[in-house]
């Protein structure tokens, strides 16, 4: 870090190219610099070496031209071609293959093409048309002249001025006298309006190669010419495509083509053309029922979308095509028997079906693409008031069938969500829309989409049946198969991965080929085999692996995690995204999966810049009984009622929480980048507002807590190391800043406890090691000084530490432990003054209380920490650090303090107790002067009843202590 | 899915490197085939063409015809795909065509120019083109001439300056808005920036434009349409891509400029399956590929009520170095989608792979 401060410290000067002042070299100044320009000027600088080498800052310099315009060319850098280790196995030898079929194919057609050409050894000659300004004009008289005057000019060739003087009319009209075409309209620099392109290719002599070459490239420029807006033009290619080839993909993108242009007659035609060479055609069945429905046929629409539902019954559009028209149908009917009215409804029914085209041809890509920006606006606006039209129509349909009532609902939900994202933002929907680019219609692909995420939806239940079947049932593997699996496991763990793949493919071919086995082991075994491939680095065949297993045991864990590393490798970090948001739906806690899935999300905002999450197919929704139950208690209630949309919130809370953690990351980032500076106050505030965001993450407090010591703010830093340690109990830097805070409070005491208990947990720190020497002779100081000031000196801090009540508890333990002249008296007065003020608020601090008040067998005190204690917490609070003599005191001091007054809070205290970790083995270590006390407590809460617990409750409690 | 996949990047593959023993001026794909031609000059002056089979992952020659003079360029656009003719410009102004099943003597001969022709192209072959199939020539000695291959010695058509006017060295040319048989333009690019469009139809100069660098080279995104787009390279690394659908009556067509690079870029070549998809090769030993997004309304009114064009905007797909020395020629094979190949100063022709390039 240095370095970069180099420049800083020169101060003004500038830079030998571009004058930029020297200071504008800095993290700081880069950070805040939005001026794309000068930032690009200041790279060029930092990489050119010219003022010294700071990779870091350049790096910071990138990053920031990046955020600010993505497509900067200063980012551009060279690269070298890409080589087969940039591709999966699979794409290289894709790429491979596809060559070497090309190539083979040429081959052939080239010995075919040889026998051909000795066959027709001439082309067409008499189809060429005539040479340019020679053989095309007619030997009349003038003409001769005109031609000789040509001829003779070719000879002095023409210039510029000549060509400018070149009176274009009167030489065409010349020219074309006789001919029928009226090509001398064509001005000097407008084009014909209308450019007559000829409808029909002649191929006479052409090879069926050539005609299919041919065919496939007016196609491409049909598609083209679709693509720009240019329906007229792409009709005509089309149709010169079907002229030499007709295929029923040209005949359906022409009909679509005809759609755009309202030209139904044709279009009905072009679809009715795809049906007979491919019945049964999606996409012309689609089309033609939307013609239907513009030329008024709504039983032949009716017709048509049912054929696309029987085919393909989650297909959404046509559902909601089909909803319409007989939406339509329906208030056509009642209308047609009063005349007057129903001209007026037809009217509105055509607008009415003019929003709904709107909205359909929404989730078309080119659409957009091709129409103008305004008429875009105009068709997103349309979807969007087409939108409550066909919330009515859902809500109708309910009526109908109330079996369908709830998915109907649940479908509407859906799409009414979604059509209001549509709606709301344009430009998200043409983003979602650039994804069908390159092929002319959305129909298909719209539709796959839509209908994954159904079909996620619906597998749902099944997964969680089959998730709870496997949970009961153990496994039941014939003893060959479980013979090869745990081969193939010692052979995994030994490292012979491809080995461990043999038997696994064993055992799955021996499991496959009985037939009838449980699926869940032939699921571990695929997930098995996955591990091997994914350790072997072959990624394709894990990711097939794993969705086998995922196929047989939906949402078990380990496949999703391994698809979604190998998806990871394979740099599809979509899928693998998906996979690790799975994996934590279902387990919370699984850290690889957080940190990887925060990693692919930095990595996908970097590709995919800041609407990546547009990009993402669906992410399934874990079933709740697929979930891990991680919170034992009370939180288990809450998590009851999965419904789905409850999952639904509790994504986006989870989307919401990831892009907090993006913020955070980036403010902690910034706020560290200014703690190097030496910008303390900058760097607290950064850190303040990471806070904001995320109150758990403990270093932002840590760091936060060094610039307030930078700062001389004391008490802030202590505040800070204070939550810290509240949340993790042995935080070495906490403890070290806590204890510089203390010392600068002139809190010597507390500052020698924090420094030793630095040194307990790492011995090595020699910074705490002199600290503490120095604090201790402050100490010295201080207590020579007079003890009634230092007791002064503690009242004040008492107060100062009423709201922490760990502080205290604390200090005496490091008292007794480390330092040589701890004052015994003092230490449960303090700790008993402290316990009344609030309950312990985790297991670290009551450990500590706990471990202070047992060195002093303080039983009163004991007792006002019990009481202030809620019972249930005491299993969580006492952790694993329930000892013998802890659980006398306990005991004691329930015996002697609380019994008497509150017997149904001691039974409370008694019951928790026995539920704490080690209590077991507590108890049996108990000696028997120590089982009698209990029982005294005992006999005391049998004889002082109360309404808080029965006699039975008692005896089985007694149960429970072996009494 | 497909949707995801879509998103990725194409890449840019090096097939094979084949090292040359001459200097490699041009390369064609020769169509129909998974051939290519490689035009050049060997060390003791003489010209050389070499026709490569691709086989797997190596060329291997099948001919190689050693001629008089230096070979500049070729191309097979007025040829029919049966015949396969390659027509190709050398360094003494000749314009030859051969047939390469006997390339002893040319099918066609004619000394066009009086200096090097730099440029040839060639419309109406191939099926790409209605209309008669017809060669232009660009040559050092400032003039741009259209030959028929049926007429003998004298060029269709002769474009050149002002007799005193300072002759200009013509660097490219190309063939565009052949969408019907009267309908042509010829596209020529000056070392002094000048970019000039003849309309042949009624022989007359329809734009002309100078964009300040000499012009390495244009090039139509089809030959076969009614005229689209255009796209000019030059010699300070900055090339221009021109909507060439709406001409304004004084501002000409709308245009969009990008860098790629510091250095000259040699080549343009559309993707021939995709026409708003382009590489460009630079002096750098540089390829970048380009794609042309349209704007949502192509052509607006002016305050006068003409219409004029509206350009859009590029986005790099993909940029690669393959050479220190400059890719002086490059060739999309008009067949398979995203092979092709690539000639550089380092003696060196490359075949490359796009990959990806239907899911953009």
């Amino acid at each position: 870090m240095g370095d970069e401060s180099v420049p800083y410290f020169l101060g003004e000067g500038t830079t030998k190219t571009y004058q930029i002042p020297i200071s504008h070299l800095d993290y700081k100044f880069i950070e805040k610099c939005t001026d794309v320009k000068h930032l690009e000027k200041i790279l060029r600088v930092l990489r050119s070496g010219e003022e010294g080498c700071y990779p870091e800052l350049t790096l910071a310099c990138e990053k920031r031209i990046e955020c600010l315009d993505p497509r900067s060319r200063a980012l551009r850098k060279d690269k070298p071609a890409a080589t087969a280790s940039d591709f999966t196995a699979e794409e290289w030898q894709a790429i491979n293959s596809e060559l070497m079929s090309w190539l083979s194919e040429m081959n052939e057609d080239d010995k075919k093409s040889q026998l051909l050409r000795t066959d027709t050894p001439n082309e067409r000659p008499d189809n060429l048309p005539p040479i340019r300004c020679s053989s095309s004009c007619p030997p009349t008289n003038q003409n001769k002249n005109l031609q000789n005057k040509q001829r003779s000019k070719k000879n002095i060739p023409r210039d510029y001025s000549e060509w400018d003087k070149f009176d274009v009319e009167k030489e065409c009209s010349k020219i074309d006298e006789d001919c029928e075409e009226s090509n001398s309209k064509a001005r000097f620099f407008c084009r014909p309006s209308l450019p007559i392109i000829e409808k029909k290719i002649d191929t006479t002599g052409m090879t069926k190669r050539e005609k299919i070459f041919i065919a496939t490239r007016e196609k491409e420029k049909g598609n083209e010419a679709f693509a720009t807006g240019d329906y007229v033009e792409a009709v005509t290619y089309y149709t010169r495509s079907l002229s030499v080839i007709p295929t029923a993909a040209v005949y359906n993108n022409k009909a679509q083509a005809e759609i755009k242009l309202q030209d139904w007659d044709n279009a009905l035609q072009d679809c009715e053309k795809v049906l007979d060479m491919e019945p049964g055609n999606i996409k012309a069945l689609m089309r033609r029922a939307t013609v239907h429905n513009h030329l008024q046929n709504y039983q032949a629409a009716i017709e048509d979308l049912n054929e696309v539902l029987s085919a393909e019954p989650e297909n959404s559009m046509a559902k909601k095509s089909l909803l319409e028209i007989e939406e339509k149908l329906k208030g056509l009917k009642p209308v047609s028997e009063p005349q007057g009215k129903g001209k007026k409804i037809l009217i509105e029914e055509i607008e009415d079906s003019e929003s709904g085209e709107g909205r359909e041809e929404n989730t078309e890509e080119r659409e957009r693409r091709g129409g103008d920006k305004s008429c875009g606006a105009a068709a997103a606006a349309r979807a969007a008031a087409g939108e409550p039209a066909m919330g009515n129509a859902h809500r109708k349909s309910h009526g109908k069938g109330k079996a369908q009532q709830d998915r109907d609902a649940h479908k509407h939900k859906d799409s009414a969500e979604s059509g209001g994202k549509k709606g709301a933002s344009k430009k998200k929907s043409e983003k979602h829309l650039s994804d069908h680019e390159g092929e002319v219609n959305g129909y298909l692909r719209s539709d796959e989409k839509s209908e994954s995420a159904e079909a996620e939806e619906i597998s749902t239940p099944h997964g969680e049946g089959s998730q709870s079947a496997g949970g009961g049932s153990s496994t039941s593997l014939p003893p060959a198969a479980a013979k090869l699996k745990s081969e193939g496991n010692e052979l995994f763990k030994s490292g012979q991965f491809g080995e461990a793949v043999l038997k696994y493919s064993e055992a799955i071919e021996y499991v496959t080929g009985l037939g009838e086995q449980s699926p869940d082991d032939l699921s571990i075994l695929y997930s098995n085999r996955a591990a091997c491939y994914l350790k072997e680095g072959n990624c394709s065949d894990c990711i097939q692996d794993c969705n086998r297993a995922l196929e047989l045991q939906p949402f078990s864990l380990k496949p999703l995690l391994r698809r979604a590393m190998a998806n990871e490798s394979m740099e599809r970090y979509r899928q693998a995204y998906i996979d690790y948001k799975t994996v934590l739906q279902i387990d919370s806690s699984i850290q690889a999966a957080n940190d990887s899935a925060n990693r692919i999300t930095k990595t996908l905002i970097d590709q995919d810049g800041p609407s990546w999450r547009e990009k993402l197919p669906p992410i399934p929704v874990v079933p709740a009984a697929a979930q891990l139950h991680r919170w034992d208690g009370g939180s288990l209630t809450s998590e009851n009622k999965p419904s789905t949309t409850d999952i639904n919130r509790e994504e986006e809370l989870q989307m919401n929480c990831e892009e907090a953690a993006e913020k955070f990351k980036r403010l902690k980032n910034e706020g560290n980048d200014f703690v190097k500076m030496g910008e303390y106050e900058e760097a607290a505030h950064k850190y303040s507002e990471c806070m904001k965001l995320n109150t758990e993450e403990c270093t932002v407090y840590t760091n936060r807590a060094l610039c307030y010591l930078k700062l001389y703010k004391y008490e802030e830093a202590k505040r800070d190391c204070d939550h810290v340690l509240q949340i993790e109990d042995s935080n070495i830097k906490a403890f070290y800043r806590r204890a510089l805070a203390h010392k600068g409070l002139q809190n010597y005491q507390a500052s020698a406890d924090d420094f030793n208990k630095v040194l307990v947990i790492d011995p090595n720190v020699v910074e705490a090691q002199k600290e503490l020497e120095e604090v201790t002779q402050l100490l010295h100081l201080d207590s020579s000084a007079g003890d009634g000031s230092q007791q002064a000196h503690g009242k004040k801090i008492t107060i100062q530490e009423v709201s922490d009540p760990a502080e205290r508890g604390e200090g005496p333990l490091a008292a007794a432990e480390g330092a040589e002249e701890a004052e015994p008296k003092a230490v449960p007065r303090r700790s008993s003054q402290k316990l009344r003020v609030s309950e312990p608020p985790n297991a670290y601090d009551f450990g500590q209380i706990i471990n202070a008040l047992n060195a002093s067998k303080d039983k009163a005190a004991c007792a006002d920490l019990l009481t202030t204690t809620d019972p249930k917490t005491l299993p969580v609070l006492l952790s694993n650090k329930l000892e013998g003599e802890i659980l006398l005191l306990f005991i004691q001091s329930l015996e002697h303090c609380i019994a008497g007054k509150d017997p149904g809070l001691a039974y409370q205290h008694l019951f928790y107790l026995s539920k704490a970790k080690r209590f077991k083995v507590v108890l049996a270590l108990l000696s028997k002067n120590e089982k009698e006390e209990v029982q005294h407590l005992f006999d005391l809460l049998t004889e002082s009843q109360s309404d808080q617990y029965s006699l039975e409750d008692l005896e089985s409690l007694k149960k429970v202590y072996e009494l | 899915m497909s949707a995801v996949l879509g998103l990725e990047r194409p890449q840019v593959v090096s097939h094979v490197q084949q090292a040359l023993s001459y200097t490699v001026f041009d390369c064609k794909w020769v169509p129909r085939s998974a051939r290519l031609m490689c035009l050049g000059s060997a060390a003791r002056g003489t010209g050389i063409i070499q026709l490569y089979e691709l086989h797997g992952a190596r060329l291997e020659v099948l001919r190689e015809i050693e001629k008089p003079k230096p070979i500049k360029c070729g191309t097979f656009g007025a040829t029919s795909l049966q015949q396969r003719f390659l027509a190709t410009g050398d360094f003494d102004g000749n314009l030859n065509i051969w047939n390469l099943e006997a390339p002893e003597i040319p099918v066609y001969s004619v000394k066009g120019h009086k200096e090097i022709i730099n440029s040839i192209d060639g419309v109406g072959g191939l099926g790409i083109g209605e209309g008669a199939p017809e060669i232009v020539t660009g040559s050092r000695d400032g003039t741009v001439k259209v030959w028929d291959p049926r007429q003998k010695d004298t060029p269709v058509a002769n474009m050149e300056p002002v007799q005193g006017e300072s002759k200009r060295d013509c660097w490219t040319v190309a063939f565009g808005n052949a969408y019907n048989q009267e309908e042509r333009v010829v596209c020529a690019g000056y070392d002094n920036g000048d970019i000039k469009l003849f309309d042949l139809k009624t022989m007359s100069l329809r734009w002309e434009t100078n964009i300040k660098n000499g012009v390495c080279s244009v090039e139509f995104d089809r030959k076969d349409i009614n005229m689209n787009k255009l796209v000019a390279t030059s010699l300070e690394g900055k090339f221009h891509v021109f909507d060439m659908r709406t001409q304004h009556p004084t501002k000409g067509f709308a245009s969009v400029s990008e860098k790629a690079q510091k250095s000259t870029i040699w080549q343009v070549r559309h993707l021939p399956q995709n026409r708003d998809i382009f590489m460009t090769s630079g002096g750098s030993g540089s390829l970048h590929l380009w794609k042309y997004e349209y704007p949502a309304q192509r052509s607006k009114k002016d305050s006068e009520g003409s219409e004029m064009g509206v350009a859009g905007s590029l986005s790099l797909l993909q940029n690669v170095t393959l050479s220190t020395q400059p890719i002086s020629s490059l060739d999309w094979s008009p067949d398979k989608k995203g092979l092709c190949v690539c000639g550089a100063f380092d003696q060196t022709v490359r075949v490359l792979i796009v990959t990806k390039l239907n899911k953009i």
